[in-house]
Order: structure tokens, then sequence, then C-alpha cells
């Protein structure tokens, strides 16, 4: 159009019209600007913690290993009862014949197998438990070293410190460097820390307690929080009337998925441990108590999901003359079933991540073996944290990271599961 | 004579049935009241059109036919309408039973996301209509040649109903409303989503289904309403306004609020 204004009245090319769209441009870039910004934020705090939590966090996913040939001394074991030999003694031997030089005194020796883990007894007990024959034979182990022994060998002990600030003294030190320039100390990847159960000592504690008491617990949780989520929605959403009553029991449900976790845990404390007198610590309370929370999440999820189903799917269901039964239970659940799965992956990430709850029930205990039933106590990944964070030992600063990674993958993989589950069943209406 | 193409031969089929009979009916949403005292009779075999100006109430009173109303919590119904003599309101009917009986078809394609056999095997399905496997593949295959779909999907019957094309999809929803054998068939603006030749088809559809049902159609078309209806209802603000044959509305019109209609002066 060569003319200036058209039929319309209207000057598209006049100045104001011109800083008009000019003033409309800068602030869609302006407000594209804030986006990105406030997405480069979140990025480099979570960069920061990942960072922070794998730069402490890496030292414990390798164990310094001592290979050692042992003497199973048939002096100090009876093959008839291989659990109860002198399991010690054998390794002061074995230490004994590794170091010859050094003086055969009390002190000295309790030095050498000092840098062996307190639990090497058990790993060569085991061994000779699962086979007797090999008493009285020389078998190589590798056995994990003493937590300070780790921590000198992954250089989280300066050598250069005044000897009598230091963990380890001059003397420990060239004991281990002396094993180590015989080639017997190795760092492999440290399985323990996925398949032993909690410990005293930092190179044998592992999550196994913890991961298998998480389990119990979310089980526990799902197990009464779906059905029970899924049902109340479905009656609130479908079948209730709306009066007074049902805006009443809205209002409480929201009001419950806002209300803090450590009230649930008074809660369950109150009346599971209290008034009913269920075990301390066992997961199976502690999945109670997290359904208690994750409860009104499936119920609020479930019913958007439900809401969300359009109402010509349940009119065309009516209009062929389904009952209001077969409407939900045919057409509005199936549909609605992604969304309700991805809200109960999000309430169950949610719980595994829960403390407070746990804690007020006691899942916070020191228990040494992974629980063999719900019923069992045991503790969860995020207490198992709480109580290696607050352990004064070295090696449960590096193996507190190394157990928020593991929960934060855990984490991640329950979210990525929430988004397949979505992406997949994307509503096909 | 209008511009409107009413020549067509009545059908031979005796009309004088009563199908539907409807007095007195009126139907609130919460206190506005959208249908005022509306008297019909519905005719056995034969195809009535609701037209009226967009507001008026033709849906609403539709859905009063198979008590669709009901879903609708703010919507109250009054009067008598009565299927065979039998008052379809009356607290010992079952909804579910008379919708099965009075079939609908909506103004929007809504398929179950199914697969197409299943679409229209769910009805009969549920009302236990077909004892075996054999049987329901005869009710689906019958229905979806009398939708005139059976020729495009029968080498798919098991590929979803949503991705058919909208009139595909159309005439899918008639095949499954007339899959549970309904007396009655109620189309709100069935066509409105198609184009002319689906529309032609499920024209012709119609033609072919009042042998069987007594047919009620909603349409904002009135060559439509005049191509297909023996009988036709002209609603107004919620007021039947006039209710006769199909020619006499469109050619001899007794309201001049119908005749502002059909000439295009108000709408
Ligand atoms: N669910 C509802 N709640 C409240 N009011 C409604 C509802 N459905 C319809 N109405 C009102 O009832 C009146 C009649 O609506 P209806 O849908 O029957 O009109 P219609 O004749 O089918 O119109 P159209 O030709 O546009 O489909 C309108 O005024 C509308 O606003
Ligand atoms: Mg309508």
């Amino acid at each position: 159009m060569t003319d200036q204004t058209n039929n319309t009245g209207f000057d598209w090319a006049s100045p104001s019209f011109q800083s008009h769209m000019k003033k409309r441009r800068r602030s869609q870039i302006q407000l594209k600007l804030l986006g990105l910004g406030a997405i480069a934020i979140a990025f480099m705090m979570l960069m920061l913690l990942i960072t922070s939590l794998v730069s402490t966090g890496y030292h414990a996913f390798t164990q310094t290993h001592l290979k050692v040939e042992v003497f199973l001394d048939p002096e100090h074991l009876d093959p008839a009862k291989p659990a109860r030999g002198n399991y010690r003694q054998i390794l002061t031997d074995t230490m004994k014949t590794q170091f010859p030089d050094v003086p055969d005194d009390r002190a000295e020796l309790r030095k050498l197998t000092s840098i062996l883990s307190n639990g090497a007894q058990f790993t060569i007990r085991d061994r000779v438990m699962e086979n007797p024959d090999l008493i009285g034979e020389t078998v190589q182990f590798n056995v994990p070293v003493a937590d300070t022994y780790d921590q000198l060998n992954k250089g989280l002990i300066d050598p250069d410190t005044p000897e009598e600030y230091r963990r380890l003294k001059n003397d420990e030190i060239a004991n281990f460097e002396l094993l180590k320039d015989r080639g017997a100390i190795t760092e492999p990847l440290n399985t323990a820390l996925l398949t032993n159960a909690d410990s005293r000592f930092p190179e044998l504690a592992g999550l196994k307690g913890a991961l298998v008491g998480s389990f119990y617990a979310l089980l526990t949780c799902f197990l009464l929080s779906f059905p029970l989520g899924i049902g109340a929605a479905i009656y609130l959403e479908e079948f209730a009337p709306r009066n007074r009553v049902s805006d009443l029991i809205e209002i409480n449900i929201n009001n419950l998925a806002a209300v803090p976790s450590v009230v649930f845990g008074l809660l369950a404390l109150a009346v599971f441990l209290g008034w009913f007198g269920m075990p301390r610590s066992a997961p199976f309370v502690g999945g109670m108590t997290l359904a208690l929370m994750t409860l009104p999440t499936i119920i609020i999820a479930t019913r958007a999901a439900l809401k969300a189903v359009p109402p010509s799917i349940r009119e065309a269901a009516l209009a062929v003359g389904a009952s209001k039964q077969q409407v939900v239970f045919g057409h509005v659940l199936p549909l609605a079933m992604p969304g309700i799965l991805t809200g109960t992956i999000i309430g169950l990430a949610q719980a595994l991540g829960e403390t407070a709850p746990l804690l007020l029930i006691g899942m916070n205990a020191f228990i040494t073996s992974a629980p063999s039933t719900p019923f069992d106590s045991a503790t969860a990944l995020p207490t198992q944290i709480f109580i290696w964070a607050d352990s004064p030992e070295r090696g449960f600063v590096s193996r507190t990271s190394a157990a928020i990674l593991v929960l934060l993958t855990f984490l991640i993989m329950m979210n990525a599961i929430a988004i397949f589950l979505r992406q997949k069943f994307e509503r096909k209406w | 004579m209008t511009m409107f193409d009413v020549t067509k031969p009545e059908t031979a089929v005796d009309q004088t049935d009563i199908k539907i009979a409807a007095s007195n009916v009126q139907v609130f949403y919460g206190d506005t009241q959208a249908i005022k005292d509306v008297d019909v009779d519905i005719q056995d075999k034969t195809v009535t059109a609701f037209i009226g100006p967009s507001g008026c109430g033709k849906s609403t009173f539709l859905r009063c036919l198979n008590r669709m109303n009901d879903t609708i919590d703010s919507c109250r119904v009054e009067g008598r309408i009565l299927l065979d003599e039998q008052d379809i309101y009356a607290p010992q009917v079952d909804p579910v039973q008379l919708r099965a009986k009075v079939g609908m078809v909506f103004q929007k394609p809504n398929p179950f996301p199914k697969s197409i056999y299943d679409n229209v095997a769910y009805g009969p399905k549920i009302h236990g209509m077909a004892r075996t496997k054999g049987e329901l593949d005869e009710v689906v295959e019958k229905s979806l040649r009398r939708a005139a779909l059976w020729e495009e999907v029968k080498d798919r019957l098991d590929t979803p109903g949503t991705g058919l094309s909208g009139g595909q999809q159309q005439r899918l929803c008639i095949a499954r409303a007339v899959a549970t054998r309904p007396e009655v068939l109620l189309m709100d603006e069935p066509c409105s989503a198609l184009d002319p030749i689906a529309t032609a088809q499920v024209e012709e559809l119609i033609d072919e289904l009042k042998q069987r049902f007594s047919v009620v159609i909603v349409t904002h078309s009135m060559q439509q309403a005049a191509r297909v209806s023996q009988k036709t209802a002209f609603f107004h603000l919620g007021n039947l306004v006039e209710y006769d044959d199909t020619n006499t509305i469109f050619t001899n019109p007794q309201d001049p609020r119908t005749e502002s209609y059909i000439t295009g002066r108000i709408g």
C-alpha cells in the first residue's frame, strides 16, 4: 500500500503507533530475559548443590583396601565351630608377618592391627564359615582399612601438619607407606556403601538398612495412600453431593496438604505408638505416617486429573446408557490414570525425602542390620543422612554427601518415571 | 415457493403414532428459565427438526428427552414427558435404561479414546445385547454400515476411533448410538463439524434411520431442516413458537417470528 492511511482510517505507520509497537516488543524481550535469568539462577543453584555434594561425596565411592596373605592358623580355629575362632589373633599374626621389623610389643602390634578395619575379622570369619576346609591354609584377603588410613590414602590427612595435631603419627604413616610401596594397597569401588548396613566404623557403614527401610516405608505408604486417595477422590469428585459438607471436606483436604510434616510425626507418635502401641522405628509405622502426608497430595492430584477428563467423554458414555459407575471406572478413571500416577509418584518422591516425621517415630535409631520385615527397626535414607551428618568420624562427612547423592538419584529416577508416564499417556482425545 | 426445496414426496409410513408426548415442560438452570411451557408431540418413524436462534433452548429441550439434563446439578425439569405413554421422569424410571432406548449424537464428535470396534461395541456390551463375540461382531458391522462408515474402516477396526477425521468420527458416534438399537435418536447439530459430502452422507443416513426410529435433529441450517425433516419445531427465547409440518413451516408460517427467522431476519 502506498497510501499512509488505509480505508479504516487508522494510520499503521504513524509515529505513535510505531512507538506503541516498540514498547510492546521491548516488554516482550524484557519478560523473556527475566525468565531466562530466573532459569539461569535456578540452574546455578542446582549446579552449586551437585558440585559441592560430588566434591565431598566422591571420596566415599571408593574404599581403601589392604591385600594380605592370611594364615588360617588351626591353633586359633576349631573346624567344628568356625564361628567361635580367635580371628583377632589371626589378624595380629598376619600383621606381624607383614612387619617383621616391628618389635613384638603389645602397643606396637595394636597399632599395626588398627590399620585394618574392625570389620576385617568378620570378612575372614565369613569366608571360613563358608568353607571350613580352608583352615590351615594361607588365603589371600582384600580387607578394608580403617577410616583414618582410608583418609590418609585419599590425601585427606596432610603429613605436613605438626605431628601432635595429626590423627596419624609419623610411624603409623611410615607403616602404611611401606604397605603402599609393596603394592598391597588398593582402592576399589565402595560397594559396601550399598550392601552394608549402618556401622560405627565409617569404612564399614553402608546404606542397605536405610534403603530397605525406605523401600518398606514407601511400599506401606503407597499401599495405604494410593487406594485410599483414589477412592476418596473418586467419591468426592464423582459421587458426593455438592453441599456445605463436601465444601468443608475439600477445604480440609487442601489444608492437610499444607500441614508441616513434623505435625504428622507428632500425630503418629501419639496415635500409632502411644495409643496403638506399634513398634518404634518400624518402617511400617513410618510408611503409615508418610501415608498421612501423601494422602492429601494424591487426593488433590486425582481430583484434578478426574476433572481434566473432558465432559464430552462422560456424556458420550452416559448417552449410550452407561451407569455412573460404568462411566467412572470404564472411561474417566483410565483417562485420568496418567495424571493420577504422576501425582502419586511426586507424592511418593516427597515422602521419600521426608525426615522430620520419621525422626519423631524413632527411625533414626542406630541399627546395624537391614530390616528383614517392615516391622523390624530400621532407618530410612533421609534419617540415615541425618545420623551420619551428626557423627563425629571424619569418614562420615563424605559418606553423608554420598548418601545424599544416592537419595537424589532415587528422587530423580522417580520424577523421570513421572515425566515418562505423563508423556507416554499424553491426553489422546 | 421459497428458496428451500421442500418438494420431497412425503413418505408413505404411518405418521400418526406419537412416540414422545411432552406437555407443559419447563426447564430451569438455577433461577433462570431456559424452556417455557413447551408442548410437543413427536411422531414415530419421523424426522423432527428443532430450529431457532442460538441460545433459544433447542439443546436444552433435546436433552430433556433422554434425561441428560440430570447430569447438570443446577438444572431442573418440570412438566410431563411421555415416551410410549410412560412418564420418563417418573421415579421408577431408570435414566440409564431410558438412555439406551433414546440414543443421542452430540454436536461435537466425541468418540471414546478406544478402538473403532470398542466404540461401537460398548453400548451392546454394557446392555448385554450380544451373547457371543460373533453376535457382537455382527452388531458392530451392521451399525457401521448404517452409519455409512463400514467401507472406510473395516480394515482398521482396532485402530483408535480418535484417529479418524472429524466427519468419520461423527459417523462413528452415530454408529455407536444406533448400535444399542434405540427407539428414538436425538441429534444435536450432528453436521456442524462436517463438510458438505459428509453432511450429505449423514442426511442420507437420517433418511434411512427414520424407517425404524423416530429421529429428532437440532440444526442451524434451514436447508437441512427442509431436506431431512417431516416436522419442524421453531423455538424462540425458550418458547416453542410454532410446530407443524416442515412444508407448512417453510411455506406458510403462522407466526411472524417464524417467518422472520426463516427468511433470515432474526437469529
Ligand atoms: N449448563 C447450563 N447452565 C446454565 N445455563 C445454561 C446451561 N446450558 C444452557 N444454558 C442456558 O440455557 C439457554 C438455552 O441454551 P441451549 O444450549 O439449549 O441453546 P441452543 O438453542 O442449543 O443454542 P445453540 O444453537 O447455540 O446450541 C441459554 O440461555 C444458555 O445460556
Ligand atoms: Mg445447542
